[in-house]
């Protein structure tokens, strides 16, 4: 296998507000987008012929991967006009792919070895995972190493075996690619029709951000593969435990103290006196003010937190502005998502470009729409829309 | 950044040098330089682009080995004895490098002792220098020595006199190797060599490759690897552009991580920074500032800038018209503003000011160029190369330089200081907002598109965004566009407003707004089109004009920083409607060597 298709058109909606306005897979784990992930395995395992299928906000992922070079692969980049589905995704790839190929989703973050093994498996297949929670995905029935139907997102699920959404096809899949939307329909046709899809399975890291609040969970795993690295300047009497990393002209001033797993971008100013504890990720060019402390969450590029401020389990996307004091406490919280009720324990989740005045207080589990304004001495909670304003 | 080409096989190394290294000139390209091998090692280099050393080339150069590279100088000025290939005492060997060495300085310190002697001030120097020293008959073997002693990240091709093959290696940059028909090449990337194959092999990091005519092996610490050979679907131009249609809307999409890059290279430094104006201040009576072009675009802007925050009078003139001016001027101190660092026009300038014995800090993008060489001090803008005629990136980084340069001497009080530093460390995301959201933009593209004459207005600050957005518009789309002071359009071009001649406004929030909006009702008394360019939150000026585009507040000063982002993409947009060449606009050149 030389060559594969990376679907990175989706838009993700259930991950609103940090959705809005970037595509899923460019959502930040770990100091690095979910892509560059999946990017990095292929390369691992030798396979740098990539073809990226974007569509929502294409030009972040332009940007951000180039040419691919920095990360030692070649993209082809192919547009979907409209988002109509992961099989008329890839039937727009049509052109540009040659025998057989990989295709993997771009928001589900692997390692290579998850797919290591699989990348010598025989068209057409598809790489399936035992999981803990099957219902959230499309549930494969297996048997005897043949798939014999993908059933999406089931009320119940008969087995916990579950599609990675990574196959191995050849160019035939596209005589059976014909107004269906996602590839299990095109799958489940094909075995209809007699065709014969291996599955084999993974016990590498596979892993999807669903909701807001995944980023956080995920950003801890994902956090404990990062090794200590220092640029910057590193003032005296900063204490630093653990794995921790430190980008390019980012000052970490006196009597500031880290313990890793923490990642911190480029061109950040942070402390003094700033206390950052596992497992938490810092973006590039973001000030923290004195007496802050941060644990297991995710801050964006361009953050600046005034002094004084306490976070837990949150999520901080980029631009945000917030004044001294901010208080946000983790919690356990019953969030409404379309119709789902979901019971997940989480701190503050606040979308790009919010400004809170001096001591905000958020209640656990409250997500702030993107460039919302929120007066001083303010307590949010539950959701609010996007340019919301708290008065 | 640099781009490195080798080439091995039974054709003439010269010509196919050449056209690969024209390939990787979007890698930089202040300087440039080929070695062939046929007998000995002969090198031909200078701090020209890859055309000029082309035309001043020997004819029938004989040799069907080689390797050449193109130059963004990081150690060293660009000159001829600084551009690669380098070599070493013996002349035999030649090497050109993509990477910066680490630990060159004591490397060279100690070859130096060891009785080998350099003639450049490059970093890559050393390495020629290793392998003679290492050199028993076996060249890939010396190189493997000479990297084991190397710190930093290279991908260098390796060539010798009298030895069958090019040795190439890798670590932190792009190495690949084209595979052809009797014959093989080498490169920083793969569009480089698609002229002549499409397929390819990755060298990955600590790999050593040994490339002739007709074999390639690739060894990791002495032991063989079989590398996978790729073949290559894609064209060359799509790779550089990296997804774009354009170069120039690539670079317009650059803008936030420029703006970034720019922020973490000046903002740290507060203790540190360089003097820029020099010891004393006789730059505070007055400062004199010159450009051409979008750069003198720039100018208007930053003696705005230091006259609202360090009160230094400033007096800003076009280069070209200053050449001209018979009389004396008295300024403590002259800032230049040159992209390229070779503008004929302020080149002159820049030694006329030097006889009449003022200093001069030259703003440039290009490291060691003719300006920043003529300069008593540089400040150096991080836009990286710009490909595109049209100049986007390199603006907003000569803005943010000024916008730094005007913190640093200014004289306003910690607050209004933080509260500005804080915007400004804003400004990626706000600039990234315009670029999500062009939509709007894209429709009033549409609109534009059909008209023959158009005006830009704008006041205060803004006013020389008008005079940027028109000249945006027309070296582009070759739409005749005027940038006037929105106050100026009643004295005289009011005869020419109708409905065949739209207006663009350019309103911010700050002293100007008042009067703007007056502008524009006049200008829609005489039927014409309006698209008004207006921050966020603004409802006024949305009932007065035909369509409005929004961008982000932010502080009124660092307006044009929003706004240039959205004229940008707006000339971009009307040009493509029109279906003309963006990247190569007729009758121009990227820089101006010409009086």
């Amino acid at each position: 296998m030389k060559q594969a298709v990376i679907l990175a058109a989706g838009e993700g909606q259930r991950l609103r507000p940090f959705t809005v306005n970037r595509p899923k897979v460019m959502l930040s784990i770990a100091g690095k987008p979910i892509l560059q992930y999946v990017v990095e395995a292929l390369a691992q395992i030798g396979i740098r012929d990539i073809v990226l299928l974007v569509g929502y906000h294409k030009e972040q992922i332009f940007d951000y991967m180039g040419s691919g070079e920095q990360l030692g692969v070649a993209i082809t980049y192919v547009t979907q006009e409209k988002q109509l589905g992961t099989a008329h995704a890839l039937a727009q790839a049509r052109d540009v792919i040659k025998g057989e190929f990989l295709v993997l989703p771009g928001d589900n973050l692997i390692e290579g070895a998850t797919i290591a093994r699989f990348a010598a498996a025989r068209p057409e297949a598809l790489l399936v995972k035992r999981v803990d929670n099957p219902a959230r995905y499309g549930v494969v029935t297996v048997d005897r190493g043949q798939v014999r139907g993908i059933i999406e997102k089931p009320e119940e699920a008969r087995s916990n075996i579950v599609s990675t959404g990574i196959y191995a096809f050849t160019t035939q899949i596209f005589d059976f690619i014909e107004s269906e939307l996602g590839i299990p329909d095109v799958l489940n046709r094909m075995i209809a029709r007699g065709g014969d899809i291996a599955a084999e399975e993974t016990d590498g890291t596979w892993r999807d951000v669903i909701y807001p609040w995944d980023i956080v969970n995920l950003n801890d795993a994902i956090l404990h593969w990062i090794q200590a690295s220092l640029g910057g300047t590193i003032e005296e009497g900063v204490s630093l435990k653990g794995q921790v990393s430190v980008g390019k002209g980012t000052v970490i001033r006196s009597n500031s103290y880290i313990a890793g797993p923490v990642v911190i971008g480029d061109g950040c100013d942070i402390g003094p006196n700033v206390c950052l504890l596992p497992a938490t990720s810092i973006g590039n060019n973001v000030v923290i003010a004195p007496f802050t402390a941060i644990k297991n969450s995710v801050i964006g590029d361009d953050v600046n937190i005034g002094p004084g401020s306490t976070m837990q389990d949150s999520v901080i996307d980029k631009g945000c502005v917030i004044q001294g004091h901010f208080t946000a406490s983790s919690g356990q919280e019953e969030i409404k998502v379309d119709h789902e009720h979901h019971l997940v324990n989480v701190g503050a989740m606040l979308g790009e470009g919010c400004r809170l005045g001096n001591n905000v207080v958020a209640q656990p589990g409250v997500i702030v729409g993107n460039y919302s304004q929120v007066q001083p001495l303010k307590l949010i909670r539950g959701r609010l829309p996007d340019r919301s304003l708290v008065v | 950044m640099c781009g490195i080409i080798g080439y091995i096989g039974e054709k003439q190394a010269g010509p196919i040098l050449l056209n690969c290294l024209s390939r990787l000139e979007y890698r930089g390209y202040d300087s440039c330089g080929i070695a062939v091998a046929g007998g000995g090692v002969r090198v031909y280099k200078d701090a020209v682009r890859v055309k000029a050393l082309e035309e001043t080339l020997p004819r029938g150069i004989k040799g069907t080995v080689g390797i050449g590279h193109t130059r963004w100088a990081t150690h060293g000025e660009p000159s001829r004895v600084n551009a690669h290939p380098h070599g070493d005492c013996a002349g035999k060997i030649a090497v050109v490098h993509n990477g910066v060495i680490n630990n060159f300085q004591k490397l060279r310190q100690q070859l130096s002792s060891e009785g080998h002697s350099f003639i450049s001030e490059t970093d890559t120097e050393v390495i020629p220098h290793l392998v003679e020293k290492y050199y028993d008959g076996d060249l890939a073997k010396a190189v493997a020595m000479a990297l084991g002693e190397v710190e930093g990240s290279y991908a260098i091709i390796v060539m010798m006199a009298g030895e069958p093959g090019l040795v190439a290696a890798r670590k932190d940059s792009p190495l690949i190797i084209g595979i052809g028909d009797r014959e093989n090449y080498i490169a920083s990337d793969v569009p480089a060599v698609l002229d002549y194959t499409d397929r390819v092999i990755y060298l990955e990091d600590d790999d050593i490759g040994v490339i002739t005519t007709g074999d390639i092996k690739v060894t990791r610490q002495g032991t063989g690897v079989d590398r996978k050979r790729h073949r290559i679907s894609w064209s060359m131009e799509d790779a550089q552009k990296g997804g774009y249609g354009h170069f120039m809307l690539k670079e317009i999409h650059e803008q936030p991580k420029v703006i970034r890059d720019t922020i973490q290279a000046y903002l740290p430094a507060d203790e540190s920074a360089a003097d820029l104006f020099g010891p004393g201040d006789t730059y505070r009576a007055s400062m004199l500032m010159l450009a051409c072009g979008t750069s003198y675009h720039a100018a208007l802007i930053g003696k705005y800038l230091l006259e609202e925050l360090s009160g230094i009078p400033v007096r800003t003139e076009l280069a070209s018209e200053f050449n001209y001016h018979g009389y004396h001027f008295a300024a403590g101190r002259a800032i230049v503003i040159t992209q390229s660092g070779e503008t004929a026009d302020v080149l002159k300038a820049m030694k006329r000011l030097r006889e009449a014995g003022c200093p001069v800090t030259a703003i440039t993008n290009v490291v060691g160029s003719t300006a920043s060489r003529l300069a008593e001090r540089v400040v150096y803008t991080r836009a990286g190369p710009e490909i595109s005629v049209a100049a986007t990136k390199s603006f907003i980084a000569q803005l943010m330089a000024l916008y730094w340069l005007a913190l640093r001497y200014s004289k306003i009080d910690i607050s209004r200081w933080d509260n500005l530093v804080m915007e400004m460390r804003q400004l990626p995301g706000k600039v990234q907002q315009v670029l999500d959201n062009d939509a709007v933009i894209l429709k009033c593209a549409g609109q534009l598109a059909g008209y023959n004459h158009t005006f830009f207005i704008g006041r205060g600050i803004n006013f020389p965004m008008a005079l940027e957005g028109a000249l945006k518009l027309k070296e582009i789309s070759y739409i005749h566009a005027e940038g006037y002071a929105a106050g100026e359009l009643k004295h005289g071009p009011f005869a020419l407003l109708g409905r065949e001649a739209p207006v663009v406004a350019v309103v911010a929030r700050d002293n100007t707004y008042e009067a703007m909006l007056t502008s524009i009702k006049e200008i829609k008394a005489r039927h014409s089109p309006v698209i008004a360019l207006v921050a966020e939150g603004d409802e006024a000026v949305g009932e007065l004009a035909d369509t409005v585009i929004t961008v982000p507040q932010t502080d009124a000063l660092f307006s044009p920083v929003v706004n240039t982002v959205a004229l940008q993409l707006l000339a971009y947009y009307v040009a493509k409607e029109r279906g003309c060449p963006i990247d190569f606009p007729r009758n121009l050149a990227k820089s101006v060597t010409v009086e």
